[in-house]
């Protein structure tokens, strides 16, 4: 046979030693719906906890653990304890496409929440075939209206409202408040920024001037040069930006180097606008005090709202040493929305009895939010509304002109509404009841 | 006993090896047959670049961007032509092919730490370019879907188990292509270039034309691999394709040990182990999310490292040394 031949040996060694890596450890036949005995629901999220994203968005998994923790100490979903398990995808493809496999095949998780980012979630969704195995897909943070699409992603459910949605609503908020002021746009060249761009032209909204830029290569020099151009505009320019909180902290930065802070105003879109941020990132109080920005939470430094009170209280006991920010609040809200979800499919917990659950029932849900919630049937996506607020030099975000003015629109061709919504009260200490 | 021809007994351990294959595959659960279907795209790339570097003597750290202009290529083929997927595979293996070719022709004087400094420029910028055109999607990408497997494998027959017959046929048949070239004529002048490149030019070997095929038919396997890649993650997007990719292959060469083709599916095999042996590790001992990030990167330095200094030609090597 095979004769005098050692590279072939090592060929079949290699070969068997990969076979039986492989049939080493096969998997046992899954039941019907993975992850639910009658004391523990497993859920898992894929999601960057190091890594630039990481720095951003790494809280949100701890906090929903927190919230989780916290449910579980006042006695579960009917007795079931929540279990969540991480796994960091670095906010690569890949990672999160394989990581997301392991959720389902090897962790065998009953459903997905809280998976983050456009790019990496939407691989990991048709890689991990959540459509094929019916897996609930809970609560993804991304405002790409892509993910609206139930015939592509029948199991997937967003919680921020779309970037079109938000152009749309600011386009309007702008026309309103600021008429006969030139407005500038400056956005990110990606799916986000391109979203808000076709936003802005369905709210109907004259740009004097547009500048999208790829995010990797916006530096301070190039800014510099924008805003000087931006500064021949006459009057008081409004200026939106719709970047990552990053990008509006260099922006704000040139301008203070410039002294030009005054010349325009600045409206911030809800993802780059966060001030907690912003200060940390070395923008001046003096600069952001007065600013625009958009959002569709309770300010997280507001105390006084009951639900951040109570998410503060629960992350001071189970989530040590984390300060509490818009991150934390998101996350919080996230596993409030969960448990909800949990108890509205009864005790005898399915997959398909959860998605079916969020579809009649989510819309009811209380939350933190103060735009309304949007799930049906027909509507996988959360909030579908925002508010407009002024910066002060605290970094706090108050009503612009005092009082609360909602709006609510879809991604699409329909009218901005203004809406009268009110959110449900706060469950009693935080701990759902519904079912 | 049949005389067969070095040839046809390379031939025929391939088709045993598929066939070995094609048994395990049934035999394992969705879970190994995904990881399988990585094993064998990490194979394919680790070959092209034993192939490069370890038979013609040139250094890329470029190959995540070669396999970046195959999976483009590739998904471009299916998204927006609505081709095949195997006729897709095979344009994502013929682009990268002649983009290696027309790299090559550029970079064929550049030797050492000046061809690994071009090549890792290009792992750096290709990326990034591709959120310059809109076709290609910018940081969305373009999706990449082969479909579900064909109806008359039946029900039970899975996803994972599709994208693992897909990867290990077409891992098998460009690996099989690249060893019975590297057992040709080509072969030796490849080793002929790589180790003395003047005795070889004396010898009438035309050393720049040598280079420039071996920098295409490896950058052909890295575009096929790189198809394969962005199969099994749905869709292909600049971040699939890290410089840190790059450095994870070579180092899943030098593992496998870069003179020497035989062990291919090892390097896929630690590549994708490691990340798993991490995890059971600090799910068995506890530790918190950032010790989990690191171990990884941990675990594959300190196998490099041992590698280089007990097994530089590569496992196969070492137990040739104990046979002899």
């Amino acid at each position: 046979m095979i004769r005098n031949n050692r590279m072939k040996r090592y060929s079949i060694v290699s070969a068997v030693v990969a076979a039986g890596a492989m049939v080493l450890s096969t998997l046992p036949a899954q039941a019907a719906d993975p992850g639910v005995t009658a004391t523990e629901i497993k859920l898992g999220v894929s999601t960057p906890l190091t890594g630039s994203a990481g720095l951003a968005y790494g809280k949100v998994p701890g906090a929903m653990k927190a919230y989780f923790d916290y449910i579980n100490a006042n006695g579960g979903v009917y007795g079931r304890k929540i279990k969540l398990v991480v796994r960091d995808d670095k906010y690569l493809p890949t990672l999160a496409a394989t990581q997301t496999t392991n959720l389902i095949l090897k962790d065998n998780v009953f459903a997905l929440v809280g998976a983050l980012g456009t790019a990496t979630h939407s691989k990991a969704y048709t890689a991990a075939s959540l459509a094929a195995k019916n897996v609930p897909d809970l609560f993804v943070n991304t405002g790409f209206s892509g993910f609206g699409n139930i015939s592509k992603y029948p199991t997937a459910f967003t919680v921020l409202p779309s970037y079109a949605m938000e152009a749309k609503i600011m386009s309007k908020f702008i026309k309103e408040k600021f008429a006969g002021q030139a407005v500038a746009l400056i956005a990110q060249d990606d799916e986000f920024g391109v979203d808000g761009v076709n936003g802005f032209k369905a709210g109907a909204l004259a740009l004097a001037n547009t500048t999208l830029y790829p995010q990797s290569s916006l530096n301070d020099a190039r800014v510099k040069a924008l805003l000087t151009g931006l500064s021949a505009i006459p009057g008081k320019p409004v200026v939106v930006l719709f970047g990552t909180t990053d990008v509006t902290a260099l922006i704000f930065k040139a301008a203070e180097s410039l002294n030009l802070v005054s010349k325009f105003t600045w409206i911030a879109g809800s993802v780059g606008g966060d001030a907690n941020t912003l200060l940390a990132l070395g923008v001046k109080p003096t600069t952001i005090d007065g600013a625009v920005a958009a959002s569709f939470f309770p300010d997280a430094k507001d105390s006084t709202d009951a639900y951040v009170s109570q998410f503060m209280k629960i992350n001071e006991k189970y989530n040590k040493g984390v300060s509490f920010d818009n991150i934390v609040l998101q996350g919080m809200n996230s596993a409030m929305l969960t448990v909800q979800a949990l108890r509205a499919a009864g005790k005898n917990l399915t997959r398909t009895g959860l998605i079916e659950a969020i579809q009649n029932k989510g819309s009811k849900f209380a939350s933190a939010g103060l735009v309304p919630l949007n799930y049906s049937a027909t509507s996988h996506v959360g909030y579908n509304g925002y508010w407009f607020g002024q910066l002060n030099a605290k970094g706090e975000l108050k009503p612009y002109g005092g009082t609360l003015a909602i709006f609510t629109t879809d991604s699409a061709a329909g009218a901005v509404e203004a809406s009268t919504y009110t959110r449900p009260a706060l469950p009693k200490n935080g701990i759902p009841t519904n079912s | 006993m049949l005389k067969l021809t070095s040839n046809k007994k390379r031939l025929l351990l391939f088709i045993l090896l598929g066939w070995v294959l094609l048994l395990v595959g049934d035999r394992v659960g969705e879970l190994r047959q995904y990881q399988g279907s990585f094993v064998a795209t990490y194979s394919l790339a680790i070959a092209s670049i034993i192939l490069l570097t370890g038979y013609s003597g040139q250094l890329s750290l470029g190959h995540s961007a070669l396999m970046a202009v195959g999976a483009y290529a590739g998904a471009l083929s299916i998204n927006n032509a609505h081709l095949h997927p195997v006729i897709a595979l095979i344009i994502a293996t013929l682009t990268a092919g002649v983009f290696g070719l027309i790299l090559g022709v550029a970079v064929a004087r550049l030797t050492g730490p000046y061809l690994a400094g071009t090549t890792l420029a290009l792992a750096v910028s290709l990326p990034t370019l591709a959120n310059q055109f809109p076709i290609l999607g910018g940081e969305q990408g373009v999706v990449f879907d082969v479909g579900a497997p064909p109806a008359r494998f039946g029900e039970g027959f899975s996803q994972y188990k599709w994208f693992f017959w897909i990867s290990s046929l077409a891992a098998l048949i460009m690996i099989w292509m690249i060893s019975n070239l590297l057992n040709s004529r080509y072969g030796r002048t490849f080793r002929a270039i790589r180790d003395n490149q003047i005795s070889a030019a004396l010898a009438g070997i035309n050393a720049g034309r040598v280079k420039v095929i071996a920098f295409a038919v490896s950058s052909g396997a890295a575009g096929l691999a790189g198809g394969l890649l962005v199969m099994l993650i749905s869709g292909v997007s600049p971040s699939a394709f890290p410089l840190s990719l790059s450095f994870s292959l070579l180092t899943g060469a030098v593992v496998t040990g870069v003179y020497n083709l035989k062990g291919v599916m090892l390097g896929g095999l630690v590549l994708v182990a490691i990340p798993e042996i991490a995890d059971s590790l600090t799910t068995r001992i506890g530790g918190s999310e950032g010790f989990t990030a690191t171990l990884p990167g941990f675990l594959v330095s300190a196998l490099l490292i041992l590698a280089v200094l007990f097994a530089p030609n590569g496992p196969g090597h070492l137990i040739k040394r104990k046979k002899h």
